[in-house]
Order: C-alpha cells, then sequence, then structure tokens
C-alpha cells in the first residue's frame, strides 16, 4: 500500500511536468507489474481526463424548459441522476412533463415513473408529449418504483422521469443506498435520469439538484361582474447542488394554463453567480391573455 | 429426376439419451432407464458403466440391482423423450426444411443439394458431421446416415463410425453383408430366415421374390423388396408444431417452491434454446403441473411481448405460483411455449437509437409481474370531460426518425396534477346571494380533508381560500342511470398551493380532483 501510494505521487509530479525522474516511475512500474494488472494503474489526472472526455462526448438531453436548460447548461446530462425539488404548485409536474415532451418529440423513447398516479393523457398530449413514445408506469409504492426505474434504466430508455407525487411521499425517502444504485444504473447506461419529489431524497446519488421555490399565483378579471380566471403560475428554480459549479443560479419559472397561453418571452439572461438568500428580487409577472368568453 | 437424397439421424438408446437431455449430471452413474412397476420393472436402456456391469436390456430391476448395487434407476419418461424428439427435431430443421418425424429418436431429413454448402472433398461426410455436431451441441448423442433412401439411412445411422454415407446407386451392395437383423426389428422373422439359412441381407435379396412372397406374406414382400435397395416410402415432411413443450417427471413430488425453480430453469434454458435456434420468442408460457397423487393444474402466462428472456419467464413462473400455489405436491411439469416471431428493429445511422426489443420485452413483462398489467403502458386520453379518465394501451414505440429534429422550445403550460381518486373535502361556503340557492351561488372560503380511514396517509389540504375561480359546470353521460354533474372552483389556498375542486350535484359533496403544479 505504501509503494502504491508512493508511486502515485511520483506519477502527480511526473504528469505536472515537474520533475522528469519522476515521470518514467509510471512505466517502471507498470513495466514491473504483470501483463493483467498494467492496465488498472491510472494515474489521477488521467483519471479525471478520462472522466472529462466521457462527459463531453455525450450531448445533454435539451428540456425545452429555458429556465431549466440554462441552469443544467444545454439540458438534463446523460448518464446522471438528476433531482427537482418542489412543494405543490410550484410547477414542478409541468416542468417534468415539458421535459417528457421534448424528449418525445425528437423521436426518443421515454419513461415516467409516476408514483403519484397524477398523469393527465390530455393535459399530457396537449404540452407536446408524443403519447406513443411515453411509457407509462404507476407504482403503489415507493419501493416498486424505484426497482421499476432500474429495470427501465437498464432496458435503455434513455430518459426516465421519477415522479414521487404530492407530500406525503408514499414509502417515505427510500434508502440511499437504493437511489445510489440508480445514479449507478443511469450512468452505466448513459441513460438521463429525473427525479420530481416535494423534498430532497437522492442525498448523495445526484449530481445536480434544483429547487424550485413558491409558486406565485396570477389571476386574471374579477372586477366589475367578471369572472376571475387562473392567468398563470411563476416559480423561483435555484441550483442548489452541482457537481461540476457553485449553486446558487437562480431562473424563473412562467407557465400558463392551456386556455390562457402566455407569451414565450424568455426571462432576461443572469449572470452566473450565486443569488442572495437573504431577499431574492421579485419579478412581477406579466400576463397577458386574449379577452376571456 | 436423379436420386433423393435422405438423411436419417437417430439416438441411440432413446429413453437413455432424452433422460441424461434432461439430467445430464447422471451421465457419470450406473444409470438404467425402466419400464414397468416395482420388481416387474425392465430395463429398457442402461449406460456404459451399467453395461460393463453385466446388465443388460430386459433384466429385471431386482436383477439389475444384484449386478450393481449403486444403480441409479429412472422410469421412462414421456415428458423427456416428447422434448427430446422435439428437440432432434429441430436440429434437423436448422440444415432442411423437409424433416420427417420418424418417432422414437429419428428424423429423416432431404437434403438433396445441401452437401453444396460444403466445400471439401467430401461434402456429404462434412453435413453429416455437421448435423452430428448440432445435435450434440442440443444435447442429444446422435448418429447420422446419409443415403438414397430411409430404409439404407436408417440402417447407416445404425452403424458405429457414424455418420456413415451410402453412395447413390450403392443402396443394394451397401446393405448386403448386413445381418438380417438390422433391416428388421421383428425378431420372429428375423429368427425364421435364420433358420433356412439367411443371414445376411445379401442372401434374402437373391431369393426368388415370387417364393418369399408365398412363404412370408405381404410383410416378406415388403421385407424383400427392402433388402434389394428399393425403399418406396417417400419422406413425409411434418409441419412445424403450433407450440414448443419441455418438462418432466420428478422422482420426487415437489412441496416446495425453490426446488421445483431450480429443476423449472434448466427446462426454460432447454425451451428458449430451442426457441432461438427457430428464431422465435414466446409469447405466452403455459405451465401444465401433475399433481400427487393425481390431478393435473394448468396455468397461462401472457407476456406483453415475445421473449427468450430465461430469468423473466422465472420470475413469471415464480410469482404466479407464489399467488397461487398448487395446493397438492408436484409430481411433473410441463413448460408449453407457445411462439411469435421476436419483434425487430432498424438501427439508425443519424436519429435516436431505438429501444431493443428484446430489452423492451422482458422488461415490460417483469413490470407486469411487479406491478400488475394494469399499471404499465402507453397512456391515451378517453373522449368525454371527466379529467380522472385515461386508457393505457400496449406500449409499442414507433421507430424513431431517420434524423434526430431539432427540439423545439416549450410553451411554457401549466400541467394539471391529477388527484386518484379524488380527495373529499370539507368546504365552507358563502352564499353569494341569500335567496338564491342554486349551486352557481356558492362560493367557498375555507377547505379542509375529511380524514377518513383511507386518506390518513393521503395529501391533505387545508386553509382559507385566498382566491377562488368558478363555478364551471360539468355534464356528462345525462341519458344514463349514473350522470356525472360537477361545478368546477379553482381554488388558491394561501400558502398551499392552486387546487381544481368540484361539488358534485347529485350529493352535494366537495371533492379535490387535480392540483395545478
Amino acid at each position: 500500500m505504501a509503494r502504491l501510494s508512493t508511486v502515485h505521487h511520483e506519477d502527480l509530479a511526473a504528469d505536472s511536468g515537474l520533475t522528469p525522474d519522476a515521470g518514467s516511475a509510471l512505466h517502471r512500474l507498470r513495466a514491473s507489474l504483470p501483463e493483467s494488472f498494467r492496465s488498472r494503474i491510472r494515474s489521477a489526472r488521467e483519471l479525471v481526463r478520462e472522466v472529462r472526455e466521457v462527459q463531453e462526448e455525450e450531448e445533454p438531453l435539451a428540456t425545452a424548459v429555458p429556465a431549466l436548460d440554462r441552469l443544467l447548461e444545454g439540458g438534463l446530462p446523460r448518464g446522471q441522476l438528476v433531482e427537482l425539488i418542489g412543494a405543490r404548485s410550484s410547477g414542478r409536474f409541468s416542468a417534468l412533463l415539458a421535459v417528457l415532451a421534448a424528449a418525445t418529440g425528437v423521436g426518443e423513447a421515454a419513461a415516467l415513473v409516476d408514483l403519484g398516479d397524477g398523469l393527465d393523457p390530455e393535459t399530457a398530449a396537449t404540452m407536446g408529449v408524443d403519447l406513443e413514445r411515453l411509457l407509462w408506469v404507476r407504482p403503489a409504492k415507493l419501493k416498486d418504483a424505484l426497482a421499476a426505474t432500474e429495470m427501465l434504466l437498464a432496458s435503455g430508455f434513455p430518459l426516465v422521469v421519477l415522479d414521487l407525487g404530492p407530500p406525503p411521499v408514499r414509502g417515505g425517502r427510500g434508502a440511499e443506498a437504493a437511489w445510489l444504485r440508480l445514479a449507478r444504473t443511469a450512468r452505466a447506461h448513459g441513460a438521463a435520469l429525473l427525479v420530481g419529489s416535494p423534498y430532497r431524497v437522492s442525498g448523495t446519488a445526484s449530481a445536480v439538484v434544483l429547487k424550485a421555490g413558491r409558486a406565485r399565483a396570477a389571476w386574471l378579471g374579477g372586477d366589475e361582474g367578471s369572472p376571475r380566471l387562473l392567468g398563470g403560475v411563476a416559480s423561483r428554480i435555484t441550483l442548489e447542488k452541482c457537481r461540476r459549479r457553485l449553486p446558487g443560479q437562480t431562473e424563473e419559472l412562467a407557465l400558463a394554463p392551456k386556455e390562457a397561453p402566455l407569451p414565450a418571452a424568455p426571462p432576461p439572461a443572469r449572470p452566473l453567480r450565486p443569488a442572495r438568500r437573504e431577499e431574492a428580487p421579485v419579478v412581477p409577472l406579466v400576463l397577458r391573455r386574449a379577452a376571456a368568453g | 429426376m436423379g436420386s433423393p437424397r435422405i438423411a436419417c439421424v437417430s439416438l441411440p438408446l432413446f429413453p437413455l439419451a432424452a433422460r441424461l437431455r434432461s439430467e445430464p449430471e447422471l451421465i457419470r452413474e450406473a444409470l438404467v432407464i425402466v419400464e414397468g412397476n416395482g420388481n416387474a420393472a425392465r430395463v429398457v436402456a442402461a449406460t456404459r458403466l451399467a453395461r460393463n456391469a453385466g446388465i443388460r436390456p430386459g433384466a429385471t430391476l431386482p436383477q439389475a440391482r444384484a449386478l450393481c448395487p449403486k444403480l441409479v434407476a429412472r422410469p421412462r419418461d414421456e415428458e423427456c423423450e416428447r422434448a427430446a424428439q422435439e428437440a432432434l427435431f429441430e436440429v434437423a430443421e436448422t440444415f432442411s426444411p423437409r424433416v420427417e418425424d420418424a418417432g422414437e429418436g429419428t428424423v429423416f431429413l432431404d437434403v438433396d443439394g445441401i452437401e453444396r454448402h460444403f466445400r471439401g472433398p467430401t461434402p456429404e461426410l462434412d453435413l453429416g458431421r455437421a448435423l452430428l455436431a448440432a445435435a450434440e451441441a442440443a444435447g442429444l448423442p446422435a448418429r447420422a446416415g446419409i443415403a438414397s433412401s430411409k430404409l439404407a439411412a436408417q440402417v447407416a445411422a445404425g452403424l458405429p463410425d457414424s455418420p456413415v454415407i451410402v453412395p447413390v446407386g450403392e443402396e443394394a451392395a451397401f446393405l448386403a453383408p448386413l445381418p438380417l437383423a438390422r433391416l428388421t426389428p421383428e425378431v420372429d422373422l428375423a429368427s425364421t430366415l435364420e433358420r433356412w439359412g439367411v443371414r445376411s441381407i445379401g442372401d434374402f435379396a437373391r431369393l426368388p421374390k415370387s417364393r418369399v412372397a408365398s412363404r412370408l406374406g405381404t410383410t416378406g414382400r415388403e421385407l424383400h423388396t427392402t433388402a434389394r435397395g428399393i425403399d418406396p416410402r417417400p419422406l413425409i415432411p411434418r409441419e412445424p408444431p403450433p407450440a414448443f413443450h419441455e418438462g418432466m417427471s420428478l422422482e420426487w413430488p415437489l412441496v416446495s417452491l425453490e426446488p421445483f425453480l431450480f429443476v423449472g430453469r434448466a427446462a426454460l434454458d432447454r425451451l428458449c434454446q430451442r426457441l432461438e435456434s427457430r428464431g422465435l420468442a414466446c409469447v405466452r408460457l403455459g405451465l401444465e403441473l401433475r399433481l400427487e397423487p393425481d390431478g393435473h393444474q394448468t396455468r397461462s402466462i401472457d407476456l406483453p411481448a415475445p421473449t427468450r428472456d430465461v430469468k423473466t419467464l422465472l420470475t413469471l413462473v415464480r410469482l404466479d405460483l407464489e399467488a397461487r400455489p398448487p395446493g397438492a405436491p408436484v409430481a411433473g411439469f410441463t413448460f408449453v411455449a407457445h411462439p411469435d416471431r421476436p419483434r425487430q428493429a432498424q438501427l439508425s445511422l443519424y436519429g435516436p437509437p431505438a429501444l431493443s426489443p428484446d430489452k423492451l420485452a422482458t422488461t415490460l413483462a417483469r413490470l407486469f409481474a411487479l406491478l400488475g398489467p394494469d399499471r404499465v403502458g402507453s397512456p391515451r386520453p378517453v373522449d368525454g370531460h371527466s379529467p380522472e379518465r385515461f386508457a393505457l394501451v400496449e406500449y409499442a414505440p414507433p421507430p424513431p426518425p431517420e434524423v434526430r429534429r431539432e427540439p423545439r422550445t416549450g410553451r411554457g403550460l401549466l400541467a394539471v396534477r391529477v388527484l386518484r381518486p379524488p380527495l373529499e373535502l370539507e368546504v365552507i361556503t358563502e352564499e353569494a346571494r341569500a335567496e338564491d340557492q342554486d349551486s352557481a351561488a356558492l362560493l367557498p372560503i375555507e377547505v379542509r380533508t375529511l380524514v377518513s380511514g383511507t386518506s390518513d396517509k393521503r395529501l391533505r389540504i387545508e386553509g382559507a381560500v385566498k382566491v377562488a375561480s368558478g363555478p364551471w359546470g360539468l355534464e356528462e353521460e345525462w341519458w344514463t342511470e349514473d350522470p356525472a354533474g360537477r361545478d368546477y372552483w379553482d381554488v388558491e389556498i394561501a400558502g398551499a398551493g392552486i387546487y381544481r375542486i368540484y361539488r358534485d350535484r347529485a350529493s352535494g359533496g366537495w371533492y379535490a380532483d387535480g392540483i395545478y403544479d
């Protein structure tokens, strides 16, 4: 063990080009080992390079939700677990369906493991989900949902969305080991795994955690005898955890019912810096809608 | 038209070969296959170890045990023999589409022209060797013979140093030096001829045809014709079976699941290999159980898509047996695979990758087993206005586009998360117009979930209504006895979300059936 540790340091030095003598240490070590062990010796730098190359090769899966794409730097990373947390009416479910619509819209197959059993096929079709390419799985327990998700990831689905439904989640948070297994399976098969939950469940297994804040509803009408109408919902999505970046970046998510579509004007881009936690600026939700009735 | 070329593949000691195919671990034992019951059981076939101990076919079981105390005895098993016969037939079908099933471990193939696939100096010999290798790979130690008639091919297949090739037109010369016993299994006729001094097939063929017919009748005349190398029987090809069988009778009745799955797995392995050899997969798996002391049980497992995955099939069998135990010890079993063509997928160079049909079928089958068939599928909307309605259809995604499409920017639509079943509520309302009791006059001002035994662990909605929008009427199926009449409101509850609630016009009860999320 001590010998390996020594070589590790020499190797690092060699790779950094500091000591030319140490540069051949790795070669000498490899030459001294049996054939079957040579390929297993890696320097830390080589390992990092390999991981980066793999990540760069895989094009992310675009979500078609501008706020999510900006936070995820292009889309859902393949082979990783992304968790989207959101309380009731935070827009979490709409975001998940939009991701499914984007994936099935480009011709990919996708699976929705719907623990909350909340999918309305008509709504999904309206949002652009190609229902023929969507496999809907309706487990009754979290344990079954995790098992089903693992099977789907292993069977080659490029996108699996697991929605845990509104709180309380049936079956608690699940075992940490189960989430790690899911992350490992997603990585092994290069599949994007998006988990929607009311609170953090995946622990250290997730590569990215996004949190949808409390929703602000916009109502139309209601004065002079005109009927009130739900005009839309806006919430703020925050990057809570990311393995490659500092967390804190926020984006605005604006949603409108199908009867009152919002203009698809993207909110202004924000600088990549942590948001102030004490008091986030409130972006007014501007609604434009054709006259009701 | 030249002479046809017919190959015969036969399994010597067929009952023994069939048993060893199902229980290969017995090959190193002194094993005999017996027919009959108790001490009257007689040996039908024996392994080399048992034959070396002096055991011969026809000996009784006590005699055999006296010669070899460590003898392992197994009764003849129809299931094993049927499966071995089918497997042999399928091996033959991989070489020729015209195969006749002669039963008892023998099949005939029309191999006319097939030798052209073998480029060596002795193409028919190479074809025979290939037949033997294929049979060996299926666990069948066979012998093969190729000739221009079925009879000559069968006799050739019975000889050692297999495969034996009989050149065209040399059938009579090939048969002539062989003993008459090779020609006819009817011992009485052979012994009669031997008493006449006729010992070989050639001797018999030299006798005048009319004399043989007058002394031995029709049987003698037919035998004389075959002894001259003339076999008028044509090859009668068999249609492929509608189902594949694999099973065995168990030495001891099994009462627990794990030992049954252990032997069942081996049978499923063999079944799937047979399906694979014909490019088929199993779309429905039947299981026939023979119970102790008597009785049968049959069950059928439907698969969402054709599959050959043994692990999946075994899981489904396990779940089915756990859900519905047989209720008696199992003395024998047969798996019946109903075949179908497996799904094919065209790979795309520039489009998104398609799902592997095999993997998808396996996953769907496992999901069905885990969750039930009503919980897995492709969603479809249903005509009508009730939001909780939906339909599930079989998941069979269309092939991906040839070129990857560009993703479109989402429309930013707000979805409703449906609550199934609707959540029962207690709603305090305000009467907008006191003189009018119509529901249009009601305005929800406070909402509370009704706590019942079933809803304890479900979502709770509680709080004062901040904004309410409605009512929006829904009437459906008014022509039926159970029409749906609802008045919907969209309500925002302070700090607790936006919900879609309704009041049932018939009962007056309040429910929440969706969350704007």
